[in-house]
């Protein structure tokens, strides 16, 4: 039977060789949530983001989004979930609206959305500018514009606040928000506990792979040793 | 979703990189030219040993170029968002392989042009020359983006490439070497026709297949 929570995980784990990077994790994220990862580095918040995203396979257990399997359906859980990691992953060689416009095809999202979403990450300006000029939030911003284009159901972001300034914050916490509203669910993992505070709805704690602790009732304990 | 779109999208995004960077025709022609350089000094730049110089040299360019758009996804961290786009997989090895086509018509125009003037080479026989570029190019462009995409994985990725393409595109060379041989003597061609469309056949079938598995390392 599908699970019905957008996020689940039942004892996960992934290997890199001898190393093991997650083991036995067992999550759920509801509906309209905003889960956090907390952990020091190596704890495997962002090789669980990835497997959810389906950029790794998991080595035991098992996860779903949105009901689907990250293995076997990993299609389908594309095509609901937007994954932003540590790098923007955006074209250097590109301009900023030639990047969006990328994605737009691939999503099958129309070409009109990509001003207004730069825009949106305020970049309009800059917009026929090759990527390579911009500075780190500014690419930063692009790839929360090429996210949002996406309009997923399910958010993991990795470190989203890097970079960023405080109107670079905002527009994070306007996608966590909008897809928290859109009944999905947000799983994201940073170190920057001031800026996720009022973003998180749940915690849980990883250490070396292994889930020490996760529910609201962990929220204040956690977010105030941050 | 379209997969046309998507194909088009990821063709377009390689070209336009590639017409701004100039990262993969202008290295892996010169390498072309240079070993067709070099071939054409030990050969005597005699007209018989033309074909097998353009081919060799198209060959050995065609590895540097086909590695060059999988770097690239690498060098900017890419490649992981690219395959993380909802949608066939598959759709994105077409658009690398329509890419990989038109870089690859590139050089082998250019290296033909310069072996007619480095070999005092004989022109007769273009329709042939053409049809048998087309169909290398599109069994060449097969392997090289499914190799590509193996090799992205690994450390050793840039040495293993030629490892891995240059015998499995061994038929190729003796068939293009044989087609232009016939070309310009006015010989009949034999079956060299049937080994670049099976090896075409097979490429294109099984690329975009394994392309999956491949890219998930």
């Amino acid at each position: 039977m599908r699970p019905l929570d957008p996020v689940v995980t039942d004892a996960l784990g992934r290997r890199f060789g001898a190393v093991v990077a997650l083991r036995g994790v067992g999550l759920r994220v509801r509906e309209g949530t905003c889960l956090l990862l907390l952990g020091p580095n190596g704890s495997g918040k962002t090789t669980l983001l990835r497997v959810l995203a389906t950029a790794l396979r998991p080595t035991e257990g098992r996860a779903w989004v949105c009901g689907y399997d990250v293995v076997s359906e990993g299609h389908r859980v594309r095509e609901l979930c937007a994954f932003l990691g540590t790098s923007a992953g955006v074209y250097a060689g590109l301009t900023g609206f030639e990047n969006v416009c990328l994605a737009a095809d691939l999503c099958g999202r129309p070409r009109w959305q990509v001003a207004e979403l730069l825009g949106w990450a305020g970049l309009e300006q800059v917009a026929h500018r090759p990527v390579r000029t911009y500075s780190l939030g500014m690419r930063r911003r692009l790839a929360l514009a090429r996210v949002r284009l996406q309009e997923p159901r399910v958010l993991l972001l990795d470190e989203p606040f890097v970079g960023l300034d405080e109107e670079g914050t905002r527009l994070v916490a306007e996608l966590v928000t909008g897809v928290k509203k859109r009944g999905g669910a947000v799983v994201l993992a940073t170190h920057d506990l001031d800026r996720a505070r009022a973003l998180c709805d749940a915690v849980a704690e990883l250490e070396s792979g292994r889930l020490l602790s996760s529910g609201p009732a962990g929220l204040a304990g956690a977010v105030s040793r941050g | 979703m379209k997969a046309w779109r998507r194909v088009a999208a990821v063709a377009r995004k390689d070209l336009l990189l590639e017409w701004r960077g100039r990262d993969a025709v202008l290295p892996a022609g010169s390498f072309g030219f240079a070993v067709l350089l070099v071939l054409g000094l030990v050969s005597g730049g005699g007209g018989k040993a033309a074909p097998s110089a353009l081919w060799v040299s198209v060959l050995l360019a065609a590895v540097l170029a086909a590695g060059r758009g999988a770097d690239r996804e690498g060098e900017e961290g890419t490649r992981e968002v690219l395959l993380l786009y909802p949608g066939s997989r598959e759709d994105l090895f077409w658009g690398r392989w329509l890419a990989l086509c038109v870089v690859l018509l590139v050089l082998a125009a250019g290296l033909w042009c310069a072996q007619v003037l480095l070999f005092d080479a004989p022109t007769r026989g273009a329709g042939v020359l053409i049809l048998a570029g087309l169909l290398a190019t599109a069994g060449l462009g097969a392997a090289g983006t499914l190799l590509a995409a193996l090799v992205a994985h690994v450390r050793a990725g840039p040495l293993l490439m030629p490892l891995l393409f240059l015998p499995a595109t061994v038929p190729v060379l003796l068939a293009g070497v044989r087609l232009s041989e016939a070309a310009a003597s006015g010989a009949p061609a034999g079956p060299w026709w049937g080994v670049l469309v099976v090896f075409d056949l097979l490429f294109l079938l099984v690329g975009p297949a394994l392309f999956e598995l491949v890219v998930e390392g």
